[in-house]
């Protein structure tokens, strides 16, 4: 059974079907990449896995649970992570708190009363050195670089360490040696966890997809390997306009 | 033991010192002196669980009031009683109440009254929070719903004049006596008591701000959506600090009652809501100790000003109140963290607020030179 | 029958003095997003300049309304260029800033005029109440009732029909980009903060005889006008219009029931629990979040 199920999924915005009718589904270990033009309803699909939006029918099964309807943190503990468009770190914190807080295998308040606030300093350590933020463990979010804010939230979800992790343009406004690099974490990832990306860098995508499904006015126009989509006619026509 | 939580120790030390030791000789040992300041400490504790959800998890609560209220009268109604004898308090009989009400009948047990000017607090403040909280309500809606509530919180204690004594409030209170020793307001072992109390309450506020659980308030204060999708139950944090602010406001409202031997409604009255919410802005928010070293400082400033300027007074604090929010948003403690930065020179490390140093603008040039 | 077509009467009668006060409010609230809790001691300087211009010129309320309105617009601008200003990045903050400077105008007035009621004479031709069948008005009240409208339908005439009203909202829908077009956007709140603060005085010079002119007076009444702003739905003219006439109608409706301190309870609950459901208030203004 595929690890994510999604069936005939509906969501309206005031009478605007940013999805409608959406069926794939993704393998457990696999890196899926979502594609499309603007307003295809790649972003609006990666909400409605994470909760951030209900959809208004269709279901989605994660590992044969239905959580369509499902507060987010629910969803958050059975394993799904998120990373947004726009980087969505803690300023205010430093940067090993902002893992510590990723860091969330044990959600409930009383753990988290009778524990110091870094005692998951040890655990987080090796990850901030995979992304190369060791130095920077105590400085503030707030003043790292763009590039390293990516990193930092790369790295946060490496730490909360979901078995799905949902990516929207995690390469945006990299340079060519930080993309090569995300690839790299990336496939080292897809070992253990699925990964779906939003992403329109297609080199990117290239590098690093199992599969790929194109969306196309909330609905799947075409999936497949990389080459099987390059040679699609409804693709084409999709992004040139006809 | 990460150097903040190390500093704030050290902090405490020394205040619990000056406390203990330094303001009791200064005072020479005087009961009524003492009493006075005992007066400033109870309001430390109320300033203090402010800073817990305010500081610590950006939760305005503008009815603070109503829970020290809470714990106020919870504590008069037992000292009443006592003072009472086998007989009803003398105001049931002015407003023809023939029998002692329900709601009095536990509180003849001091046990029961201690526990109360706790529990029933933080189950309120819980049962507002969990109204609000779950339904995502944030930022200035906390503030206002919470100032609509203390509104009608204490319209509804003034109007029930046969069960709380209206706008008199409690009076002719008995003192109260604890096994083997009976309080004297007076006494230097009174002042030592609510000294111990606020010092157990700033231990308690310190450890829950460098708990992981303090953290993730802080997480959520600064994006609560972000923090939801890392599997946190938002609502329950920001409940559970709710009820353990709220808790802690009726210990500070018990021990106000003890100080100046009556309960009143004005004791949840909006502008002393407000007051709270000045001696937490000024001590500085963010730090349960310096609101309560806030919440001293304004109340000895004006024990001293308000003899010399009766009518002034609440003008300097309206003036001082503008001047810390607009310039000192992080209160003293703030001006002190800055201050130190700047002598040690280590701008820019944990503790100061993110300086727009154009960093966001540069590219990522460290990434790249890996 | 006849009581109760008092009791709507009464509840008209406060619902167009709260919508005057919550009109000035809606509109420093929606167009800066300022939470501005100084808003009653507004009505009580209104008042207070009411009560001078009769004191020292013998001018009846009605002609001193004009140099009221200025009087409280200028200390409106004073305030929002010295201190409002500076916090609007930062809303929670603004809510303690204006209630700091709340207190410092109810001291200053009470330093300088004293704290004891001031009396101030309502006009006399509008003295006497106007009776029909068992319904009766009081004149004064009618005139307040007609006279909040008319401040209501020029406020919308200026919101949508004058060039500021489209710079005031083309602000509030994007502040950078207005600038970019040549908006000053400080100026524009500077204006729309003084106008509102201004609007408050008004009502506060008209109700001066109703109420007793007290130092204290704003604070009571500053909460009504938030919650009849917070219903309505934040910024929206009409929806505190219409918010008004509800609360207003429904604190003499349940004042008439039970006693008058029930019945603000009663209202104050309902409205904490609409704020619960619907903390964008009953008639939102119709623009994505």
């Amino acid at each position: 059974m595929a690890q994510l199920q999604i069936t005939d999924l509906h969501v309206e915005f005031g009478g605007l079907r940013a999805v409608d009718g959406l069926d794939f589904e993704v393998e457990k270990g696999e890196i899926l990449c979502l594609l499309g033009p603007n307003g295809a309803g790649k972003s609006t699909t990666l909400d409605l896995i994470c909760g951030k939006t209900q959809p208004t029918g269709g279901s989605i099964r994660f590992e044969g649970m239905e959580i369509s309807q499902m507060q987010e943190f629910r969803r958050a503990r059975l394993g799904i992570g998120r990373k947004f468009q726009v980087p969505s770190v803690y300023k205010e914190l430093t940067v090993s708190e902002n893992l510590s807080v990723a860091r969330s295998r044990r959600p409930g308040i009383l753990h988290a009363l009778t524990r110091f606030a870094l005692s998951d300093g040890r655990a987080v350590a090796p990850i901030l050195e995979r992304v190369g933020l060791e130095s920077k463990a105590d400085d503030l979010a707030g003043n790292l670089s763009h590039g390293e804010t990516q990193w930092l939230e790369i790295a946060m979800l490496i730490a909360q360490d979901s078995r799905l992790i949902l990516m929207d343009e995690p390469t945006a406004g990299m340079t060519i040696q930080e993309t090569a690099r995300t690839a790299d974490i990336f496939r080292a990832l897809s070992d253990s966890h699925t990964l779906i990306v939003v992403e329109h860098d297609m080199s990117f995508v290239r590098t690093v997809a199992d599969r790929i499904v194109v969306m196309n006015r909330g609905a799947m126009l075409a999936e497949g390997t990389i080459a099987e989509i390059e040679s699609n006619d409804d693709v084409k026509t999709a992004y040139l306009g006809h | 033991m990460t150097s903040r939580l190390f500093y704030d120790l050290v902090a405490l030390v020394i205040f619990a010192l000056v406390i203990v030791l330094g303001v009791p000789a200064i005072m020479g040992f005087d009961g009524f002196e003492l009493n006075t300041f005992a007066r400033y400490l109870a309001l430390a504790i109320v300033s203090l669980a402010l800073a817990l959800s305010w500081g610590g998890a950006g939760l305005l609560n503008l009815g603070q009031a109503a829970t020290f209220g809470m714990g106020s009268y919870a504590m008069a109604m037992h000292l009443k009683l006592k003072a009472s004898g086998d007989g009803l308090p003398d105001f049931m009989g002015w407003n023809n109440v023939p029998e002692l009400p329900l709601l009095w009948v536990p509180f003849q047990s001091l046990a029961f009254t201690l526990l109360a000017g706790l529990m029933i607090p933080a189950f309120v403040g819980g049962l507002i929070a969990i109204f609000m909280f779950r339904a995502r309500i944030a930022g200035v809606f906390v503030a206002i719903i919470t100032l609509a509530f203390l509104v009608a919180f204490q319209l509804v204690v003034i109007e029930q004049q046969g069960i709380t004594g209206g706008q008199n409030g409690l009076t002719g209170l008995a003192p109260l006596s604890l096994p083997g020793w009976t309080v004297d307001t007076y006494g230097v072992g009174f002042y030592y008591l609510v000294a111990g109390c606020l010092m157990v309450a700033i231990t308690l506020g310190i450890f829950i701000t460098h708990s992981k659980f303090g953290l993730i308030l802080k997480a959520i204060r600064e994006d609560a959506d972000r923090t939801r999708f890392f599997g946190y139950n938002v609502a329950n944090y920001q409940t559970v600090i709710f009820c353990i602010s709220a808790a802690l406001a009726g210990w500070a409202g018990m021990l106000y009652t003890l100080v100046l031997e009556f309960a009143s409604p004005t004791y949840m009255s909006v502008s002393f809501s407000l007051a709270i919410v000045i001696w937490c802005a000024v001590g500085g928010r963010e730090s349960v100790l310096a609101a309560a070293i806030g919440a001293i400082l304004v109340n000895m400033l004006e024990g001293r000003l308000s003899d010399v300027f009766v009518e002034g007074w609440n003008l300097i604090l309206g003036v001082i109140f503008v001047l810390v929010v607009m310039f000192m948003p992080r209160g003293l403690h703030g001006l002190i963290g800055s201050g130190w930065q700047i002598i040690t020179g280590k701008a820019g490390k944990p503790g100061m607020r993110p300086v727009d140093t154009g960093a966001a603008a540069l590219p990522a040039k460290s990434a790249q030179e890996r | 029958m006849d009581a109760i077509l008092n009791q709507i009467f009464a509840g008209l009668s406060m619902a167009s003095i709260l919508l005057m006060i919550a009109l000035g409010l809606a509109i420093i609230y929606g167009a800066m997003g300022v939470i501005n809790l100084a808003h009653g001691e507004f009505v009580m300087l209104g008042a207070y300049a009411a009560w001078a211009i009769q004191t020292y010129t013998g001018m009846s309320i009605i002609m001193a309304l004009p140099f009221v309105f200025v009087a409280v617009a200028l200390v409106g601008w004073l305030i929002e260029k010295i201190i409002v200003q500076r916090l609007y990045h930062r809303p929670l903050d603004t809510i303690l800033a204006t209630w700091g400077i709340g207190i410092i105008l109810q001291q200053t007035v009470r330093l300088l005029v004293g704290a004891e009621s001031r009396f101030v004479k309502g006009p006399e031709f509008l003295s006497g109440n106007t009776q029909i069948g068992g319904l009766i008005m009081s004149n004064y009240r009618l005139f307040v009732i007609f006279f909040s409208l008319a401040v209501l339908a020029g406020t919308w005439a200026l919101m949508t029909r004058t060039e500021f009203g489209m710079k005031l909202r083309a602000v509030i829908q994007n502040r950078q980009i207005s600038e970019c077009y040549g908006i000053e956007a400080k100026n524009i709140y500077s204006v729309t903060f003084a106008y509102g603060a201004g609007l408050a005085g008004i009502a506060g010079a008209l109700i001066t005889p109703l109420f007793s002119t007290i130092p204290t007076m704003g604070t009571g009444l500053v909460v009504d006008a938030f919650l009849v702003v917070i219903v309505g739905g934040l910024g929206s003219i009409l929806g505190a219009a219409s918010a008004a006439v509800l609360i207003g109608e429904a604190t003499a409706l349940f004042s008439m029931l039970f006693n008058d301190t029930l019945g603000r309870i009663a209202v104050l609950a309902g409205i904490i629990v609409l704020i619960r459901f619907r903390p964008r208030g009953l008639f939102p203004s119709n623009t994505r979040r």
